[in-house]
């Protein structure tokens, strides 16, 4: 009897396999979530506020389950994606500006995931005129040749190199009683700066296009209402390790940047000065999760961007599909790269203007999905039996709500500066 | 008045009532699909208000014209308008627009940009369903701009005057979710699925989303759900029965090709196994349990018990009859295999060599002069070997005591190989 068939025979260990099959979509979709943009956010608002700062990570943590929940809840229930989900249901020129936003800011983004990338490889001594069109060309092979298995294996792969932050974290000799106390005793400051850096966080950890990724992979995933305690059980456990990996960012730059006043402005500059304090052991295995962090969402941005928008418009779209069966889908994502690259590639380029309005567009798109998504799960038209309880509404509505809220403060604070300056 | 328009030109029309107040816009139009070929306006739905907004059904006889706004005949105070979308069975913005459909000529799934209608005789019926880019344009409101910016460029264009319509007898529709629990609705708007071939209809089954693929499946008659099940890949069969009813599953099982079911089974968890087999009829039992024994690449986990046999003492007349009875049979009928006592396998035959032969000639002396056949514990090699030498196109299985116990087709084997050689290419990747 071979191994797998003794493991199927034993009940413990035939759930364990069970539930392992089941991981994927929500790990995922966690991780991707700490990109280079999320580690520069949480890297950045550690070294300025220390300790302190970490009990944003809790309402962050809260946020992303329900929204992740409710995506998974209406792929294993309709079989279908949020961008079919809304062509259907709203019509297509909602769709359509949606997309179009969508689109634009993923450019923005895949562009800031690469700059990671060019950052990270800079830290080993890496040009980025090398580093760069290399990924992109890993990147690009990993989608045409492979298939789904082996992405999601290699995804999880990935997953599992965030951990590397916990490393850093260690090395960097924290404080640990003041880390708890940060969640127990959550100190809030009443400053403009600091409520932009606590929007930035909550705002990080859940972007728009991570709802039409989620729901996408449950589906390709063949999750149904029958396994949603399982696929619970993923999304849970991506949240939480999405969360873990961003307290322990936040714990390295903590307990060496600030507790020395040394303040940054990117992730790189995190890896690097935490060099003298830390050891090159934990600069390097920061600059290596920086770099894993980056191709990864490098990867899974373009595709996801262009799955979508295809599968709204009606046309052929997967990884699976050959180049001539689904020409606009691979035309999508070659533009995205090649744009998003070249836009690394010019020296000197404005890449925190970039970053900025990137986080705009998102900032400005998330309401709009959100309020789609909660018309859609209440609907028992699309959802069945399984629309919103009174519970799930409560939670999912004061989310929007608050999302909405803390996104619309985000635009208008530094509107309301440019008014003051002059 | 133009004999056609599209949806998209006509949804949010003003609505005026017969004195001349306006009464509201065109939300949505209810058809009847049993008409004609045509499904046939039979209401308009109509909205006010936005907080609450409120709709009002308005039948078709009571409408004096569609051109830049809606006429009435009657008056706004006789609309009995309330909350909530009216519930109706088949609409056109709700049921069609935006949705995926079935293009039944091209076997594709698409999805609907626009509709369009066609008026005669004051009636107005559902002729054409767009899906091309043009169709996108004009929802968007910008075939105008698009128009211009195109004929610049190039002015004979194939995007300008290119309409991709395709015609509501080529259109089937797919139930969705929630609103349409049971199959009816396919039912109600003609099943056209049946016009396409089976193994593109597993195709474009494939294509549709879990919940759509069970539903069309389920609408479809049973000799079509068999062939169409047994052209479907491994992993969307076993997708697709974890969707079926037990008694469904059964059916199939007992229906589709022996060889083809030993591969589903195998393919699904053991309990599950255990538990389908209890609900087959004895004989499919049996005969699926003495697959089931065999491994998987061996002749014997190839083979299937699906064949046409005859005692030795059977002349050519018994074999014509043998034909005849069995032209439903789900295997080969042009091999016929002669068996002695104990089912002891003696020789092969086929309608090729009997076909111009007297009728009382003995069957047996028909047979192939050389006695080709694999045992069941051979390879699959072995078995593309043989009947690459001999030219053939099936081979007997027998076990070591010479008892037949099934047959090989070459379409069998070729999938097999097909993927041991897609295993050797990934290999190599």
């Amino acid at each position: 009897m071979s191994f797998w068939q003794k493991a199927k025979e034993n009940k413990v260990l035939k759930n364990i396999l069970i539930f392992l099959a089941m991981l994927g979509p929500g790990v995922i979709t966690g991780s991707v979530d700490n990109d280079a943009g999320g580690i520069t956010t949480y890297s950045v608002a550690a070294a300025t506020y220390g300790y302190p700062i970490l009990w944003t990570l809790l309402p962050s943590f809260i946020v992303l389950l329900v929204v992740q929940e409710m995506n998974m809840r209406m792929g294993a229930c309709t079989g279908k994606g949020l961008a079919d989900l809304i062509r259907e249901s709203f019509g297509i020129k909602v769709t359509f500006w949606i997309f179009l936003g969508l689109l634009i800011a993923d450019i923005g983004n895949t562009a800031t995931e690469f700059a990671g990338v060019a950052g990270s490889m800079n830290i080993f001594g890496i040009s980025k005129y090398i580093s760069v069109p290399l990924t992109a060309g890993a990147v690009w092979i990993l989608v045409t040749k492979g298939n789904y298995k082996i992405s999601e294996r290699i995804f999880l792969l990935f997953s599992v190199c965030l951990l590397s932050y916990v490393v850093s974290a260690v090395a960097a000799k924290p404080d640990w009683h003041q880390v708890g106390l940060a969640f127990v005793h959550p100190q809030i400051q009443y400053d403009k700066d600091y409520l932009i850096m606590v929007l930035g966080i909550v705002g990080t950890t859940i972007a728009p296009w991570m709802q039409f990724y989620m729901q996408s992979a449950v589906i390709e995933k063949g999750t149904t209402m029958e396994d949603y305690k399982l696929a619970l059980a993923d999304v849970i456990i991506g949240c939480v390790a999405t969360v873990a990996v961003a307290i322990f960012i936040m714990v390295a730059c903590a307990a060496t940047l600030h507790v020395n006043n040394v303040t940054i402005n990117e992730a790189k500059d995190a890896a690097l000065a935490l060099k003298p304090f830390a050891g090159a052991l934990a600069s390097a295995v920061f600059a290596f999760g920086l770099f894993v962090a980056s191709i990864f969402s490098a990867t899974i941005l373009p595709l996801a961007t262009s799955f979508y928008i295809c599968e709204a418009f009606g046309f052929n779209a997967g990884i699976d599909k050959r180049v001539e069966d689904a020409p606009q889908f691979y035309a999508l994502f070659a533009s995205i790269m090649v744009i998003a690259c070249v836009i690394i590639l010019i020296p000197n380029a404005p890449l925190i203007a970039i970053t900025l309005w990137t986080q705009d567009i998102n900032a400005m798109l998330l309401p709009v999905v959100l309020i789609s998504m909660q018309l859609m799960v209440n609907n028992p038209e699309i959802m069945g039996e399984h629309v919103n309880n009174r519970v799930q509404n409560i939670i999912g509505w004061s989310t929007t709500v608050i999302l909405i809220v803390l996104t619309l403060m985000l635009l208008v604070i530094p509107t309301l500066d440019l008014i003051k300056a002059h | 008045m133009k004999l056609f328009l599209y949806f998209s030109q006509i949804i949010g029309l003003d609505i005026i009532d017969s004195q001349g107040n306006w009464a509201g816009r065109l939300a949505d139009i209810v058809m009847n699909p049993y008409a004609d070929i045509y499904p046939k306006a039979s209401e308009l739905i109509i909205r006010r208000g936005s907080f609450p907004r409120e709709y009002a059904r308005i039948n078709w006889d009571d409408v004096i014209y569609i051109e830049d706004n809606i006429r009435l005949k009657i008056s706004g105070d006789q609309l009995k308008f309330s909350q909530g979308m009216p519930k109706c069975d088949f609409t056109l913005r709700r049921d069609i627009l935006d949705q995926q459909v079935v293009d039944i000529d091209d076997q594709r799934v698409v999805r609907v940009n626009d509709i369009h209608l066609l008026r005669v005789e004051n009636q107005l019926y559902a002729a054409h369903v767009d899906v091309g880019l043009r169709g996108i344009f004009r929802r968007l409101e910008w075939t105008g701009a698009v128009d211009l910016i195109v004929s610049l460029f190039n002015a004979k264009s194939t995007y300008l005057t290119n309409e991709e319509l395709i015609p509501w007898k080529a259109t089937q529709i797919l139930p969705k979710l929630g609103r349409m629990k049971s199959v009816l609705k396919l039912e109600v708007s003609k099943n056209k699925l049946s016009s396409i071939p089976p193994a593109a209809l597993a195709d474009i089954i494939q294509g549709l989303d879990i919940f759509a693929r069970a539903s069309v499946f389920k609408s479809m008659d049973a000799a079509l759900q068999n062939k169409v099940f047994t052209d479907m890949t491994l992993i969307y069969k076993a997708e697709l029965i974890d969707q079926l009813r037990e008694d469904e599953v059964a059916n199939l099982i007992t229906n589709i090709p022996a060889d083809e079911a030993t591969d589903l089974l195998m393919k699904l968890p053991r309990e599950k196994v255990h538990h389908l087999m209890g609900l087959l009829g004895s004989e499919t039992n049996k005969k699926l349990r003495k697959l089931l024994s065999f491994a998987k690449d061996s002749a014997g986990g190839l083979m299937t018990t699906e064949y046409l046999y005859l005692k030795s003492t059977a002349t050519v007349a018994d074999a014509f009859q043998k034909i005849k009875e069995n032209t439903n049979f789900p295997g080969t009928i042009f091999f016929l295999y002669i068996v002695g006592d104990d089912h002891k396998y003696l020789g092969t035959t086929s309608l090729r060599r009997f076909i111009n032969e007297d009728p009382q000639t003995p069957l047996l002396n028909t047979c192939y002069p050389e006695n080709i056949h694999v045992y069941t514990d051979d390879s699959v090699e072995q078995v593309a070997l043989l009947l690459e030498r001999y030219k053939s196109s099936s081979i007997p299985v027998l076990n070591h005591q010479d008892i037949l116990q099934g047959i090989i087709t070459i379409d069998d084997v070729l999938e097999e190989l097909i993927s041991l050689v897609w295993h050797k290419y990934k290999e190599k990747l």
